[in-house]
């Protein structure tokens, strides 16, 4: 069976104006399969933001394939929406109109369009907030703006780029445990970057901890724990337990630079 | 108590006030009782008012104004219809910006008034002329505020909306133009004040009719209520432009209004 995202050897080099050349990404492999949730761990720099630019279709490998339900990624698609650490939301847009972006380049009609966004906004609990502007927003309403406008155009895989990485503690636990509901509800695949292991450990089916620049796969490991899970779950010695693990693999790569 | 209350809920407007008036009292005050008033050298605010007044009935200074402002809307008009095509290119296309920068900049630095004199050569006494100064002095804000907007947008922004397939005319008009608009309104408002000055120094130099004209002319025959008024008008008119430069700012920019913009 071939996993519905193949990524083969992919290399990339960034070759900044007067500084040397630098590897981002050096034969880096991943596979994922279809409603799958896989987070990317790794040193800062390692590459794994740029390997979800790669995804999305923004940014071009040097070499290497990469496959999404077995036809390659050539650039920006609906079939893959993301969303970003910095939220992205047009701030000249209310909440609804940002919500809308995606349909609306795609040319979705205008009633439809407000049909769709009302939905999402009631889904990511943001009733209420349709007029409002970004600036009117705390932090993680504004991450689920990112989310609810990610999620307007039906994509069939959700990228997300260090989404919580904003938000304060109590924020960013609530938002993890809305976000599992979420997948769990739309059977999304999610490939979800962080620098967070116990971040990474409570959402994901496996987590793929990267080496230091250049990136590859140092190591995958599965986590084991049942769904749906709670916030109860990550007191629980098992949880602990795999954060050390990942912790064991990723602390390597950590001390190798420093 | 309700005073204080009131106070506290208009400041800004009970100390603004209180500022102009004391200031008008005091100018009064002082040509009344402490100095004594030579009619050639100063002039009072009551006597300003009364010639404002008889001006403005006779309606001399509107027949002025109206004058002042038809090369000043031309010239700016023109400013805007140039400068923010020009900044927007110098925005996209590096090319573009090397070709001009330096160029534009030395003109924008320099006092252009200076040209005023060759202008009135070239162009004669009249409209021409003076539109010609007025989009000289008011063009160079719109280019490098449109410029500077163009330059300064939010690249992420653009990737957000490349990565849901925006097409380069979606980045333009979705991204790019929304994030300017505001850099081009406060370039507006620099530029009204800088054709403000294109006008009456125009005027000055050479012009049988408008607000500038009838400051120098009032000014040279000693007539001063005459000139203050003359004045006057020109203050109300450039309060006017620009707080509606400031309400089409938050017309245009809502999602700002509740920053404090100056």
């Amino acid at each position: 069976m071939t996993p519905f995202i193949k990524a083969r050897r992919i290399t990339l080099t960034f070759s900044p104006k007067n500084r040397p050349p630098v590897t981002a990404l050096q034969d880096f492999s991943l596979d994922v399969a279809k409603g799958e949730f896989v987070s990317i761990v790794g040193p800062s720099g390692c590459g794994k933001s740029t390997f979800l630019n790669i995804l999305l279709g923004l940014i071009k490998p040097d070499s290497g394939e990469i496959q999404l339900n077995g036809a390659p990624i050539t650039g920006p698609s609906q079939e893959r929406a993301m969303v970003f650490q910095e939220f992205g939301l047009l701030p000249w847009r209310t909440v609804k109109a940002n919500v809308e972006l995606g349909l609306e380049l795609k040319g979705v009609p205008s009633n439809e369009r407000s049909a769709r966004a009302s939905k999402l906004i009631e889904l990511v609990g943001l009733r209420g907030f349709e007029q409002h502007y970004p600036h009117e927003l705390s932090g993680g309403m504004k991450q689920r703006v990112g989310l609810a406008r990610a999620l307007a155009t039906e994509p069939e895989v959700l990228l997300m780029d260090e989404p919580f990485a904003a938000l304060d503690a109590q924020t960013r636990d609530l938002m993890q445990a809305e976000l599992l509901q979420i997948w769990q509800r739309t059977q999304k695949t999610v490939v979800f970057v962080t620098h967070s292991i116990e971040e990474a450990a409570y959402l994901s089916d496996r987590v793929i901890v990267m080496t230091a620049r250049p990136g590859r796969t140092k190591d995958i490991l599965r986590i084991e724990l049942p769904r749906p899970r709670d916030y109860e779950m990550r007191l629980t010695p098992e949880f602990n337990e795999i954060k050390s693990r990942v912790w064991g693999v990723l602390k390597e790569e950590l001390s190798s630079r420093e | 108590m309700k005073v204080k209350r009131y106070y506290a809920e208009h400041r800004r407007l009970v100390l603004g006030l209180l500022s102009v008036i004391s200031f008008i009292v005091g100018w009064e005050f002082l040509l009344t009782y402490v100095f004594p008033l030579n009619p050639f050298f100063l002039t009072k605010p009551s006597l300003v008012a009364v010639a404002f007044n008889e001006q403005v009935i006779r309606g001399a200074l509107w027949r002025d104004l109206a004058v002042s402002s038809r090369a000043f809307l031309w010239g700016f008009s023109f400013a805007v219809l140039l400068g923010i095509p020009i900044g927007a290119l110098m925005g996209w296309r590096r090319r573009v910006e090397y070709t001009f920068d330096a160029f534009f900049t030395a003109l924008y630095a320099s006092p252009l008034v200076a040209l005023a004199p060759l202008i009135i050569v070239v162009f004669g006494v009249g409209l021409l002329a003076k539109s010609a100064l007025v989009f000289l002095l008011s063009v160079f804000p719109f280019i490098f505020n449109t410029f500077a907007g163009v330059r300064s947008t939010d690249r992420l922004l653009i990737n957000v909306v490349r990565s849901f397939g925006g097409t380069e005319k979606d980045l333009y008009f979705k991204v790019i133009f929304p994030s300017t608009l505001p850099y081009i309104v406060a370039g507006a408002r620099i530029a009204l004040g800088r054709g403000l000055v294109g006008i009456i120094v125009g005027e000055f130099y050479a012009a049988s009719e408008g607000i500038g004209f009838a400051i120098s002319r009032f000014g040279d025959t000693y007539r001063l209520p005459e000139m203050f008024a003359a004045i006057l008008v020109l203050m109300i008119a450039a309060v006017i432009l620009t707080e509606g430069l400031r309400k089409l700012e938050m017309l245009l920019a809502p999602w700002r209004s509740t920053l404090e913009t100056r």
